[in-house]
């Protein structure tokens, strides 16, 4: 996965560690070898992206792709996506929605404001590990924007 | 713990039922008859007594004017028949005359009066013998004289029969008339008591009249307010009537979403630890692939990376399957346990009696002093606080878990205060304000706040997300709600709802 020839970061934003170790290595598993930043909490995660004034400046010339989960203990996945979608310097990252919900208007909500991808987690592990590989297979070719 | 409260005593007074209303009714009722039959039946009585008093008065004066009347006439004739003797003159002698021709009438009436009155039977026979004797007598001397023997009459006077025959009528007829004069007087006696009792009846009938009617027009009175206030009950739900099925039909709705993103936050969170445990059995299903290939290698040499693999998957991924997979089915025990116990708490009977707000925020509040003092805290409770009618135990926990929360997220740079105060909003019950000058919530967790395993703000502070949803059933449960005013680093405001009286709410839930 490129960005302009710079090595992305992958921000993964998962409250489950035990997902988060699983997507980790499933995404390993189909060859990509960006660097990982795990996130445990929305609001660590908004520290890292957007910095602790929110203004955005701290991703400026970052190559960034999020993975996000929905449903985390702090704040809600679908602020996070909105607060990085609104700012005007990490509003080109791309997002990928990755949950355990399948509620239709929440996939909807997600897209209307920007998400790029929105993938449910299936429960059954083969399936789970298979779309995480096809995702890592999808990352290892797509091309990053920088931030602004 | 106070007394039990007794659900079913509405409002202050006790109404009275139509049955209650009816028996009273009826008992004063026949208590007035029975007071008026006895004014009624003690006046006869008292009448007839006096009318028989004025008789036997009437009898004696009768009896005693009958005896002076004799006794007069007697000494008439006696008077007559001296100065005749005395004096030879015919003139003297009219006095005689006249009671002679008077007397048998006197007699007659005499006998007439006293025949009645057997007390003077004696007395009045002997005393008619008596007359006819000294009428004897003084004929006697009478007719002496006429034929001129006048020394004959005198010695005949002389003997003293006639003076000791009047002597012994005057001591009889003096009887008779003393005997009446007592008579006289005891019937005035009698008379004039019973006119006193009949004026004491006619009072205490007069008294016990009103009382009757006093007690009846209170009961008719306050039966009639009664049905009144009963009816202006039954109006005010009627027009409001409407306004209720909206309410209801507005907390239905909510109870609806409720139950809709309870079951959503259900699901996705025992999903997650399964995600977990399915991924990492199959992870460690993985793994000992490769420790069978070197360990079952039955006598071939293993490769270097089989080796290499085995070492890995035995050192690292085992454990760490082994690790998650543990967390996870702990972490979902912890959930079921969550969920069990708030369902457990909405299906728990309420035990409705008077709770002191006051008193029970205080002891809340000495239960947390110590964190409290160490945070350089101050707890201000309002001595408005009010009594209601409500369910303790869901309201110490309320309260306790309110300061709780206040301890756990205050904003470590200032000294904690939190107050509580009261007003009373009608209609809508009792508003109690929770304040605090803690770290605060952002506005859009100001929902989330009261969800199921959400939580708001930095993760610094362990909690599974759990009390102010518990939080939220409970006043829920109690027929009130919660809500939260919140500015980030200002502090947090829960704004409590609480009926005065949760007794009324559960009524008018099975009406």
């Amino acid at each position: 996965m490129n960005g302009l020839g710079k090595e992305v970061t992958i921000v993964m934003i998962e409250d489950d560690e035990g997902h988060a170790r699983l997507i980790e290595k499933n995404i390993r598993r189909a060859g990509v070898h960006n660097e990982v930043v795990p996130f445990t909490s929305g609001t660590d995660a908004l520290d890292f992206v957007l910095g602790k004034d929110r203004s955005g400046m701290a991703s400026a010339g970052r190559f960034l792709l999020i993975l996000l989960d929905l449903n985390l203990p702090d704040m809600s996945g679908i602020d996070i996506l909105q607060k990085i979608k609104t700012n005007t310097h990490t509003k080109r990252l791309p997002v990928v929605i990755l949950t355990t919900t399948d509620d239709e208007r929440e996939i909807q909500r997600c897209y209307d404001l920007g998400a790029n991808v929105y993938i449910t987690k299936p429960v059954e592990y083969e399936s789970f590990a298979h779309a995480i590989r096809q995702l890592g297979l999808f990352f290892s070719v797509i091309q990053i924007p920088e931030s602004q | 713990m106070s007394s039990a409260y007794e659900a079913a005593k509405p409002g202050g007074g006790m109404p009275i039922s139509n049955a209650a209303f009816v028996r009273s009714t009826i008992i004063l009722f026949i208590a007035g008859v029975f007071a008026l039959l006895g004014i009624v039946g003690t006046s006869l009585w008292l009448v007839g007594k006096v009318q028989s008093y004025f008789t036997g008065f009437v009898e004696q004066r009768e009896a005693r004017r009958a005896s002076a009347d004799l006794l007069s006439i007697l000494k008439d004739a006696e008077t007559g028949q001296r100065g005749f003797i005395i004096t030879g003159d015919p003139a003297f002698r009219a006095p005689y005359d006249d009671a002679l021709r008077g007397v048998a009438e006197q007699k007659q009436a005499f006998a007439d009066r006293l025949g009645g009155l057997p007390e003077y039977a004696g007395d009045a026979e002997r005393v008619q013998q008596l007359v006819v004797e000294k009428l004897d007598e003084l004929a006697g001397t009478v007719d002496l004289m006429l034929q001129g023997r006048q020394a004959e009459a005198i010695a005949q006077v002389k003997t003293d029969r006639g003076r000791m025959l009047m002597d012994e009528i005057r001591d009889r007829l003096g009887n008779i008339m003393d005997d009446a004069d007592e008579q006289l007087r005891k019937g005035v006696v009698d008379t004039l008591w019973s006119a006193g009792a009949l004026q004491w009846t006619t009072v205490i009938g007069a008294i016990a009249i009103i009382t009757v009617l006093g007690g009846a027009i209170i009961i008719i009175v306050q039966y009639t307010r009664d049905n009144l206030a009963a009816r202006r009950e039954v109006e005010l739900l009627n027009a409001t009537l409407e306004k209720r099925v909206d309410e209801r039909t507005e907390e239905l709705i909510r109870a609806n979403q409720e139950v809709q993103r309870f079951a959503y936050i259900v699901t996705h969170d025992l999903r997650a630890p399964l995600v977990n445990i399915m991924g990492f059995t199959s992870e460690l299903q993985a793994s000992l692939a490769a420790i069978q290939s070197y360990v079952l290698a039955d006598g071939k040499t293993p490769s270097e990376a089989d080796i290499l693999e085995a070492r890995r998957a035995a050192g690292e991924d085992l454990p760490e399957a082994i690790g998650f997979i543990r967390s996870s089915t702990k972490k979902m025990d912890g959930l079921i346990n969550a969920i069990l116990k708030i369902s457990r708490d909405g299906r728990r009977e309420l035990k409705i009696e008077r709770v002191n707000l006051k008193n029970l925020v205080e002891a809340g509040a000495a239960a947390v002093n110590h964190q409290v003092s160490e945070a350089d805290g101050v707890i201000t409770i309002a001595d408005n606080l009010p009594t209601v009618v409500s369910d303790r135990l869901s309201l110490e926990q309320v309260f306790g878990n309110l300061f709780d929360n206040a301890i756990k997220y205050r904003l470590t740079e200032r000294p904690l205060r939190i107050s509580i105060t009261a007003r009373n909003a009608g209609r809508a019950g009792f508003v109690i304000e929770f304040a605090d000058n803690g770290r605060g919530i952002a506005p859009e967790d100001h929902e989330r706040v009261f969800e199921l395993f959400r939580r708001s703000g930095t993760q610094d502070k362990p909690g599974e997300g759990i009390g102010l949803a518990h939080v939220r059933s409970l006043m829920r449960n109690l027929g009130g709600d919660i809500v939260v005013k919140s500015e980030i680093g200002q502090g947090t405001t829960f704004v409590l709802r609480l009926p005065p009286d949760l007794s009324k709410v559960v009524r008018s839930m099975q009406a």
